[in-house]
């Protein structure tokens, strides 16, 4: 069963183009506009490659739009820009976390939880929250790889090449993650 | 093939990603054996929880305000560079780096001053801001330490070009840059121990982005005029 591709609104072609050439050359406003629509989708994929640790999310979300703003003049449109922004996203984890080694062993308190999306749906809500609890709970290598994929919908070549790591690596921390995280379902 | 060379092909499989020759015999496999069929089943209602959970969720109310905050900043900033950097600089080594040296002997300068006025008994009568007891102290550390992990990792590359790209400048010139990097990086020092004391300090908050986007801006104009060379 193939996962779902990566959902793609793009500015670069759709309603948001003129916002997005605007910010390019300093309107401040159409870059708010790009990231009202935006962020909501970048905050939920920092905080679950965050481990639900909704600081730490909040910062490295803010750190991808104001790496956006700074970077804007790179982007010409040869991809969906939201595909754009999540590559900086997930480029901006990789440098905090070698920069800041205490990041990457954050462990997600169990009050944590309900910031997840998950915890916010009123139907499945159980289900949800243990799926979201177990994901946060993975090892970094093995939760990053299930974000990307399986949640995100990312293709292995291309989670290997923003990682910098082989496609075996990615299957092997994708194996791994999703024995761990049946297991922890299961208990 | 044997059940445990199927089970290393599971997750290929659920995925959809054997080739039709690897699949027919995994799915043969499937038929009689129990456990791997168990596995099939938790591994596709796993991939169908995964691809359900919401993609988006609302980031605090406050999280654009920081950041508009640094990039209107950031526009004040290049204005004034652009005002400033004029290709005489460009073409003269030797200008740049007795320019820099200045920058760093202002920024090195101000800060001094600032911290010894600061140390002086008449202005030590308030008690210094407590970061626990300072909501406004720890926000304004907190978008100043988004600004500062920026500088760094921006200065960092420019750096190593630097280093690798010395070779083009006259010894002297590159003495003089080197010092004046020493001076800006002492003032940071200074001006960032400063800042961990007295985390609510906007004065020093904006000394401390000062300085960085002095190094920033002598990195960057450094190594364009290495790489124009």
């Amino acid at each position: 069963m193939k996962m779902l591709a990566v959902e793609i609104k793009d500015p670069a072609d759709g309603p948001g183009a003129d916002d997005v050439r605007r910010a390019q050359v300093g309107d401040v406003d159409s870059f708010e506009k790009i990231y009202r629509e935006h962020s909501p989708r970048i905050y939920a994929l920092c905080l679950r490659l965050m481990a639900g640790d909704a600081q730490s999310a909040t910062e490295l979300m803010q750190d991808v739009f104001i790496r956006a703003w700074r970077r804007l003049d790179t982007f010409r449109g040869e991809c969906a820009f939201s595909s754009w922004l999540h590559r900086l996203a997930v480029n901006v984890m990789l440098e905090n976390a070698r920069s800041d080694g205490r990041r990457t062993a954050r462990v997600l308190p169990m009050e944590d939880t309900g910031k997840l999306p998950g915890a916010a749906k009123s139907s499945g809500i159980e289900l949800s929250m243990d799926l979201e609890s177990a994901i946060a709970s993975l090892p970094r290598g093995a939760r990053m790889a299930f974000v990307l994929h399986d949640v995100e919908g990312y293709q292995h070549q291309e989670i290997a090449g923003q990682l910098g790591l082989s496609v075996g690596t990615i299957k092997a921390q994708l194996h791994r993650a999703r024995r761990l995280l049946r297991e922890r379902l299961e208990r | 093939m044997t059940h445990e060379v199927v089970r290393h092909l599971l997750d290929d499989y659920v995925a959809g990603d054997l080739t039709e020759d690897a699949r027919v015999p995994v799915l043969d496999h499937i038929g009689v054996c129990a456990i791997c069929r168990s596995e099939v089943d938790d591994l596709e209602k796993l991939a169908v929880q995964a691809a359900a959970l919401p993609r988006a969720v609302e980031p605090p109310v406050q999280a654009w305000a920081e950041i508009r905050s640094v990039i209107e900043r950031d526009a004040r900033v290049e204005r004034t560079v652009s005002r400033r950097s004029s290709s005489r600089f460009r073409a003269q080594p030797y200008a740049l780096a007795a320019a820099g040296l200045l920058v760093a002997l202002v920024s090195s300068g101000g800060t001094a001053l600032y911290l010894r006025e600061r140390a002086a008994p008449s202005v030590a009568v308030a008690p210094p801001a407590a970061a626990t007891a300072d909501p406004a102290g720890a926000a304004t550390l907190a978008a100043f330490t988004i600004e500062e992990n920026n500088y760094l990792r921006e200065a960092a590359p420019l750096a190593d070009v630097l280093e690798q790209q010395q070779g083009v400048l006259a010894p002297e010139t590159v003495a003089q840059l080197k010092k004046s990097l020493r001076i800006i990086d002492d003032a940071i020092l200074e001006a960032r121990n400063a800042l961990a004391r007295d985390p609510g300090n906007r004065t020093l908050v904006e000394m401390l982005s000062a300085n960085y986007r002095h190094k920033v801006d002598l990195l960057r104009r450094t190594t364009e005029m290495t790489r124009s060379s």
